[in-house]
């Protein structure tokens, strides 16, 4: 919509002396009808949300979303986060499922899709199963894994009894010291074909004759792969490695749907943070304080993602 | 060349004993990969095919004394209420999943188009904004977009949800389709101009046949995304006959907590759609990335 009106601006503006800018604008005006539809949407479902989130960080709220009732209260807000213990537990939290999903997801992906490199039969048959659990909902993967985990029936709990392991089935999830480790084994489980399929698409690009070039001077194949293959996959590394610290960053079904952060916020990250305050305890305005904490972390991580994906972008003009 | 032969049998012996390593090595890790991946599946579908009282066992039965099909026959019954749920909440997602996609398309096309084609002044601003949406989690639009759905009066309606989810599927949409773009000569649409077609024919007639392959992954990854979407349907539907799959099973389980057969075949008919649709149509998704995300 802004465009249309600035368009419209543009123009009344425009009559006296075309300065430079306005008249490329102008020409192109065609141009923007293309991804007019695309912004539209985008404007609404976003600029607006993110101007009002940034708002409401600044009001004390009364419950039930009655919000003519909010009272101004400035910085408050931020510094009842920023304070309170929960904060540090659950940034603790964020920090080590995002870089232990990242990291594992990527590196079990990157080697599967080496592995995969070489053509064998039943290669076709095995990469699509393994694809599989990065297709199916997050809320059916949570499902089946709080089933295996399950502390009285769980799959797991009976096969460590069974070898003799354990004297009685591990309580997997509602204990304060294994439970973010159990959730972040079902999140690589969802994860690492993401990073699978993105490595094998790079792991194309790399040129054979490179490799048989480096054979032939006698590089053996770890060699190969630190000294050739590597180096050429450096930009789709940093490419998957950002989507998923972002994806595991903004995760929210699997601790949601296992254990609701719980036991005594163990499980607790960021966004189910956040969710429980607003919709469970309606402290709007604390939530919409942390998102605006959040919003400012994204947008260092998203300057770091628009860096790799532009740098990208370079290369390829230059190639 | 001469000397490449004269050395490479020499060496050989000894290489192809320690390539041999590196190839079982990813052999054995091929197998616990997969096991990784397929031993839960695998249990869910045991599971779904028991009683609730075998599934309640210690130590559980590896594979059922009774198998029985009980729970997809409750499940699929139109006459039980459990079936008239699920079916109905089937039914609500496969909606909502379709409409998102073939909007989805409609809007991204022209947009990775114009971002492909076009030096439009803002151009690299307006990609990235674009890009940029996926960096931000539901969770910081939920409130804002609760409140402007109740005021726009989509609350419980599954429009809210349509318009919600073509905002995360239009980003990787446009990227995906936009490398397509740029891999097709405009030579082609230059020809078909000069043959007397309009840009919009040029763009029907050669473009959008040539990236068929990006239009179909798109599609996929919108039906995908949308058919598993949770945290905006689980806050913005409140009526019972609107809900989606995932939350409509979260309301039932949440209510019968021990019925395990029934939830993993659940779970299971959940996945069915998207993972055949998947199946079926990867070789086009993985080809997108190649194309889309990876040569950039």
């Amino acid at each position: 919509m802004t465009i249309v009106t600035g368009k419209a601006e543009a123009r009344r503006r425009l009559q006296p002396g075309w300065s430079g800018a306005l008249r490329k604008i102008w020409e192109h005006r065609a141009d923007y009808a293309y991804v007019l539809p695309a912004i539209a949407v985008m404007l609404i479902v976003i600029a607006y949300p993110i101007y009002y989130t940034v708002e409401l960080s600044f009001f004390k709220t009364p419950p039930g979303l009655q919000l003519r009732d909010k009272t101004f209260i400035g910085f408050d807000n931020y510094t009842t986060i920023l304070t309170s213990q929960v904060f540090w537990k659950v940034t603790w939290n964020t920090l080590i499922w995002t870089l232990g999903s990242t990291f594992i997801s990527f590196v079990l992906g990157f080697a599967t899709a080496l592995a995969l490199h070489r053509d064998f039969i039943g290669r076709g048959v095995l990469r699509a199963i393994l694809i599989i659990p990065w297709v199916i909902s997050a809320v059916a993967a949570s499902y089946i894994w709080k089933w295996i985990y399950h502390s009285d029936f769980g799959v797991i709990g009976a096969v460590l009894v069974g070898r003799g392991l354990a004297d009685q089935p591990p309580n997997f999830i509602d204990n304060v010291s294994t439970v973010l480790p159990s959730l972040i084994v079902v999140n690589i489980w969802r994860e690492f074909p993401f990073a699978m399929i993105m490595m094998m698409a790079g792991l194309q690009t790399v040129p054979d004759q490179l490799l048989r070039a480096a054979k032939v001077d006698g590089a053996n194949a770890w060699q190969r792969f630190w000294h050739v293959t590597f180096p050429h996959l450096r930009n789709v590394s940093v490419v998957t490695m950002l989507l998923l610290a972002v994806a595991n960053f903004n995760s929210f079904i699997i601790p949601w749907i296992m254990t609701g952060g719980g036991p005594s916020n163990a499980s607790h990250i960021w966004i189910t943070h956040i969710y429980e305050l607003a919709f469970g305890r309606q402290r709007w305005g604390v939530a919409s304080a942390y998102s605006v904490l959040l919003f400012l972390t994204l947008m260092t991580l998203g300057y770091f993602y628009v860096r790799a994906l532009s740098g990208n972008e370079r290369k390829e003009g230059s190639a | 060349m001469s000397t490449i032969a004269e050395t490479a049998p020499r060496a050989q012996t000894r290489r192809r004993m320690r390539v041999d390593g590196w190839r079982w090595a990813g052999r054995i890790f091929l197998v616990f990969m997969l096991l990784y991946t397929a031993l839960p599946m695998i249990w869910m579908l045991i599971t779904s095919i028991k009683s609730g009282f075998a599934a309640t066992q210690f130590p559980p039965q590896w594979w059922p004394d009774e198998p029985t099909l009980a729970s997809y026959q409750k499940l699929l019954d139109p006459q039980n209420s459990v079936g008239q749920d699920f079916l109905r909440f089937f039914w609500n997602s496969l909606f909502v999943s379709t409409v998102t996609t073939i909007l989805s398309v409609i809007v991204a096309v022209p947009a990775a188009y114009a971002f492909s084609r076009f030096s439009f002044p803002g151009r690299n601003f307006l990609f990235f904004a674009v890009l940029l949406r996926n960096m931000f989690p539901a969770v910081i639009f939920l409130v804002p977009l609760f409140i402007l759905m109740r005021a726009i009066g989509l609350i419980n309606t599954h429009g809210s949800l349509i318009l919600t989810y073509l905002t995360f599927g239009l980003p990787l949409a446009i990227w995906l389709l936009k490398g397509f773009y740029d891999n097709i000569p405009v030579q082609l649409e230059q020809a078909a101009r000069i043959d007397g077609a309009t840009r919009f024919q040029a763009f029907i007639m050669i473009v959008m046949p040539l990236s068929t392959p990006g239009i179909i992954a798109t599609a996929i990854y919108s039906f995908i995304g949308a058919w598993n979407e949770y945290i905006y349907a689980y806050t913005f539907l409140s009526k019972n006959e609107q809900l989606t799959l995932p939350v409509g099973i979260q309301r039932f389980f949440s209510e019968n907590t021990t019925d395990f057969p029934g939830l993993m075949a659940a779970s299971f008919m959940m996945s069915v759609p998207v993972v055949v649709l998947f199946l079926v149509l990867q070789r086009y998704f993985v080809r997108a990335l190649t194309e889309g995300a990876v040569k950039h």
